[in-house]
C-alpha cells in the first residue's frame, strides 16, 4: 500500500539518492577541512583542557602558524 | 598584559553533583522494582500507581532526565566555565536551571504514578510539564551561549560543540513531538495521528539517544579523560571528524525503530544504511578515546575514575556497533518487540552513561571539596560491583531476548506454529528476568557504596564554593595573534555562526525524513469502514493509555507469516487515522493487541482484568482489580471529544453535549447484558466497562470492509 502511495508523490525516488548525495558532499568537505588544518593549531587545541587554571596567557600566544 | 581575575562558581556544580547521585539511586531502585514485578507480579501490592505499566515511564524518565540529565549539566557546568575562562553567564539562569530541572523531575515522579501521560516513549510527561521542560532548557541554552559569548578563551574546544549541538537539538526534537492538545490540565492528545505519531515520535525518541545521551556525554569524556589522564585527546583532528560526522549521520537513523510497520520502504531502508554508517564517527570517538590513554594504562589500574571511563567508552563502542546491526531489517525482525531491545538499552545505559557518571562524580567530589577521594579502595569495590551488575544483567536479558524472538518464529514441520499461546515464550524467559534482577541489585548496590564514598569525601574535605582563576581575554590579546584566519578557526570564533551551521547539518535529516511525512497525510488512503471511536471507547482508549497498556502489548502486527498467523491480518496505515497518539508500542511482554477485537467475549476480559491468572495461569500481568471498582469520569468526555475533533477526529459539534453521553450510556448497558450472560454482574459506570469496550473495538473496523484494503496492497 504504502509503496503505492509513495509512488504517487512525484520524485519520490529521488530521496534516497539525494540523501546519500548530501551527506557524500558534506562528510567529504568536513574531511578535507581537517586534514588541512595545522598540527601545530590541533596540538595548540587538544591541550586546551589541561589549561584551564589560573592560566595567565591566552591560548592566542601560542598560534602563530 | 590586561589579566582578569575571576571565579568558577562550584556551588551549581555541586548541587547537580547531589541530584545525580540521589535521583541515579531512585532511578535504579524504581527500575529494580519494575524488574521484579516481571517476575512476580504481586510485588506492586495491588496498588495502582507502582504496577509495571505506571512505573516503567517513571524508570526511564528518571534514569534518563534525572539522572544522566543531572549528570549532563554537572559536566556541562564544571567543563564550560573551565573551557571558555569564564564563570557562567548567569548565576540567576544557572540557579533556575537547577530548581526548574528539578521540580519537573518531582512533577514528573509524581504524575505517572497517577497515571498523567502522553504514552509517548520518553516524552509521557502531560503539556503543562513539557511547557516547563521547554522554558528550563532555553535558560540553559542561553545559559551555555551567553557563557560561550563570554569566553576568555577565542578556541572554542571540541567538547563546547558537542554541548551546542545538544542544546539546540533537544530543543528542535523537545517542541516538534510535543504538539499536543489539552483536553484538560493533565490530558492532551498528540495533534498527530497513526503513521505521523509513530513517525515523529521515533524521529524524536532516536535522536533523545542520541542528543541527550550521547552528545552531552562525548563532549565530556573530551574534557573529562583528557583531565583524568593528564593528557591531550590522542587526535583532535579525529574529534572534528567525530562530530561532524556523528550530528550529521544521527538525525537519519530515526526510522530504524519503525522498520516492517507502516513507514515507507525508503525510509526504512534510508534509516537502515544511515544507521549502518554511524559505527565510522561512534567508532571514531570510541577509539579516540581509548587511544587517549595510550602509554598511561599502568594509570587506569590505579585510577578509578579511569576505570570507570574506560569501561564507559568500551561501553560506548559495543551500543553503537550493536545498534547500527540491530537497524538492519532481518536483523530487526528477530530483535524487534523482544527484551533484545531492552538489553541494547542497558548497556548504553549502564555501561555509558552510568559509568561515565560515576567516573565524573569520582572525579568532581575530590576537586569540589579539595581534598582526596575518602576510600580508592572503595571505588574499586564499586567498578567490580557494578560491572558484575552489568554482565548479570545484559546477559540473561539477550538470552531472553533472542529466545522470545525464535519461540515467535518458529514453525512446525507441518506449517503450523510451534509455540501458538503466547504465554508460552514469556514463561520461557521469566527465569532470565529472575536473573536479570540480580544484575540490577549489584550494580544499584554499587551506586549505593559511591554515595557513600562521596559523602564520606564531602565531609573529609572543606567545599571551595569558588575558583579563583585568572586569564586574559582574547579580545584583548588579539594584537599578538598573527594566525591566518583560515575558515575553520573563524568558525569556531564566532559561536553564532557555528550554531547555525551545526543547526542546518542535523536539520537536513529531519526535514528530508518530515517532508515525506507530510506528503503521507495527505495520500494515506482512507479505509471507508474505520469510523472514529465511539464516546465509551475514547474513554477506555484513555484508561488503556493512563495504565501503560502499550509497556507489555504492541498495536502493530508485521508483515511476518509468524505474526499474521498468530495475531491476524497485518495492520494497515489506513487504520490508525484517528489514532491521538499512536499506541503502536515498542515491546511485548504480552500478546499484540491490534486485532483484539471480539476474539475473546466481554466476561473474560473482565475476569482477566481482575486476576489475569484465573484465565491466562502464569501470566505475568498484574490484576487490574481497581478497574471493577473505579468510577468512570464521565464528566470528562465533553472536553476530550472537543478536543479529538480539534485535531481533526470528525465528531459532529455540538457531539459531546448530550449525544455522546446517550452513546455511552447505551454501548455500556450492552456491555454490562453480555457481561450477564458470562455470569458476571457489573454496574455500567465503572472503568473496566470502557476498556472492555476498547478492547472489543481494536482491529475491528477492517473485518467490516476487506475488499476496500486489499485492493492498496
Amino acid at each position: 500500500m504504502y509503496k503505492e502511495v509513495l509512488e504517487n508523490i512525484s520524485g519520490i525516488g529521488l530521496y534516497g539518492i539525494v540523501s546519500i548525495l548530501i551527506f557524500f558532499v558534506f562528510f567529504s568537505g568536513v574531511l578535507v577541512w581537517a586534514c588541512a588544518l595545522s598540527s601545530k593549531y590541533l596540538k595548540n587545541m587538544g591541550d586546551l583542557p589541561l589549561q584551564d587554571n589560573e592560566c595567565p596567557e591566552p591560548i592566542t600566544h601560542k598560534i602563530q602558524s | 598584559m590586561n589579566v582578569e581575575t575571576f571565579k568558577y562558581d562550584n556551588r551549581i556544580v555541586r548541587a547537580f553533583a547531589i541530584a545525580t547521585v540521589i535521583w541515579g539511586i531512585v532511578g535504579m531502585s524504581v527500575g529494580m522494582l519494575a524488574a521484579v514485578e516481571l517476575f512476580y507480579p504481586g510485588a506492586n501490592l495491588n496498588l495502582q500507581f507502582i504496577t509495571f505499566g505506571r512505573i516503567r515511564p517513571l524508570h526511564t524518565n528518571a534514569v534518563i532526565f534525572a539522572f544522566v540529565g543531572n549528570g549532563m549539566f554537572m559536566g556541562i557546568y564544571y567543563a564550560l566555565q573551565r573551557l571558555c575562562k569564564a564563570r557562567m553567564f548567569s548565576d540567576f539562569l544557572s540557579w533556575f536551571n537547577f530548581w526548574g530541572w528539578q521540580a519537573i523531575i518531582v512533577s514528573a515522579a509524581i504524575t505517572l504514578p497517577l497515571g498523567f501521560t502522553t504514552s509517548k516513549e520518553y516524552a509521557e510527561l502531560e503539556w503543562p510539564i513539557k511547557i516547563a521542560i521547554a522554558v528550563v532548557w532555553v535558560v540553559f541554552t542561553i545559559n551555555l551561549i551567553g557563557t560561550i559569548l563570554k569566553r576568555r578563551e577565542k578556541h572554542m574546544y571540541v567538547a563546547i560543540w558537542f554541548f551546542l549541538a545538544t542544546a539546540l537539538t533537544v530543543a528542535v526534537l523537545h517542541i516538534t513531538n510535543s504538539m499536543t492538545m489539552p483536553a484538560s490540565l493533565f490530558k492532551s492528545y498528540s495533534m498527530y495521528a497513526g503513521v505521523q505519531d509513530a513517525l515523529v515520535q521515533w524521529w524524536y525518541g532516536h535522536n533523545a539517544v542520541a542528543f541527550f545521551l550521547t552528545t552531552p556525554y562525548l563532549g565530556l569524556m573530551y574534557y573529562f579523560l583528557p583531565k583524568a589522564a593528564n593528557r591531550p585527546i590522542f587526535s583532535y583532528r579525529l574529534s572534528i571528524i567525530h562530530f561532524w560526522g556523528l550530528i550529521f549521520i544521527y538525525i537519519w537513523a530515526g526510522p530504524h525503530h519503525l522498520l516492517y510497520t507502516a513507514l515507507p520502504d525508503w525510509a526504512q531502508s534510508l534509516g537502515m544504511v544511515f544507521s549502518l554508517m554511524l559505527i565510522a564517527p561512534s567508532w571514531g570517538g570510541m577509539l579516540n578515546g581509548l587511544l587517549t590513554l595510550r602509554g598511561a594504562w599502568d594509570k587506569v589500574r590505579q585510577d578509578p575514575v579511569l576505570k570507570f571511563m574506560v569501561v564507559a567508552i568500551t561501553a560506548y563502542g559495543m551500543a553503537t556497533l550493536e545498534g547500527p546491526l540491530m537497524a538492519i531489517k532481518s536483523v530487526n525482525s528477530l530483535s524487534h518487540y523482544t527484551d533484545w531491545t531492552i538489553a541494547h538499552a542497558h548497556s548504553g545505559a549502564l555501561g555509558w552513561n552510568g559509568f561515565f557518571t560515576f567516573s565524573m562524580l569520582y572525579y568532581l567530589f575530590p576537586k569540589l571539596y579539595n581534598t582526596k577521594l575518602w576510600s580508592t579502595k572503595l571505588a574499586n569495590w564499586h567498578f567490580w560491583i557494578g560491572l558484575l551488575g552489568i554482565t548479570f544483567y545484559l546477559v540473561p536479558i539477550y538470552v531472553a531476548g533472542v529466545t522470545e524472538g525464535l519461540m515467535w518464529k518458529q514453525f512446525t514441520k507441518d506449517g503450523f506454529l510451534q509455540y501458538p499461546n503466547f504465554l508460552e515464550t514469556i514463561i520461557q524467559v521469566v527465569p532470565m528476568f529472575r536473573l536479570r534482577s540480580v544484575g540490577g541489585t549489584l550494580y544499584l548496590a554499587g551506586a549505593i557504596l559511591m554515595a557513600y564514598n562521596l559523602y564520606r569525601t564531602a565531609k573529609s574535605g572543606k567545599f571551595e564554593p569558588d575558583t579563583e582563576a585568572q586569564a586574559v581575554p582574547w579580545q584583548k590579546a588579539a594584537a599578538v595573534s598573527h594566525a591566518k584566519t583560515k575558515f575553520h578557526r573563524m568558525l569556531e570564533g564566532k559561536p553564532l555562526v557555528f550554531t547555525v551551521l551545526a543547526v542546518v547539518a542535523i536539520l537536513i535529516g529531519g526535514i528530508v525524513e518530515i517532508i515525506p511525512m507530510y506528503l503521507i497525510k495527505e495520500n494515506v488512503p482512507t479505509i471507508s469502514s474505520v469510523k472514529p471511536y465511539t464516546p465509551l471507547e475514547v474513554l477506555g482508549r484513555d484508561l488503556y493509555i493512563r495504565e501503560g497498556c502499550l509497556g507489555c502489548h504492541s498495536q502493530m502486527i508485521r508483515p511476518f507469516r509468524s505474526e499474521t498467523e498468530r495475531y491476524g491480518e497485518y495492520s494497515k496505515a489506513g487504520e490508525f487515522v484517528y489514532d491521538h497518539p499512536f499506541l503502536w508500542g515498542s515491546e511485548r511482554k504480552g500478546p499484540d493487541l491490534a486485532r483484539e477485537g471480539g476474539k475473546y467475549p466481554d466476561a473474560w476480559h473482565y475476569n482477566h482484568m481482575d486476576d489475569p491468572r484465573s484465565t491466562s495461569p502464569g501470566s505475568i500481568m498484574p490484576r487490574y482489580s481497581w478497574l471493577l471498582t473505579q468510577q468512570l469520569e464521565v464528566d470528562a468526555l465533553p472536553g476530550r471529544l472537543a478536543a479529538l475533533r480539534r485535531v481533526g477526529v470528525p465528531y459532529p459539534v455540538g457531539y459531546e453535549n448530550g449525544p455522546a453521553q446517550k452513546d455511552l450510556q447505551a454501548q455500556a448497558a450492552q456491555i454490562v447484558a453480555d457481561l450477564k450472560q458470562g455470569s458476571v454482574t457489573a454496574q455500567p459506570d465503572r472503568e473496566i466497562i470502557a476498556l472492555i469496550a476498547y478492547l472489543q473495538r481494536l482491529g475491528t473496523d477492517i473485518k467490516a470492509m476487506p475488499a476496500v484494503t486489499s485492493t492498496n496492497q
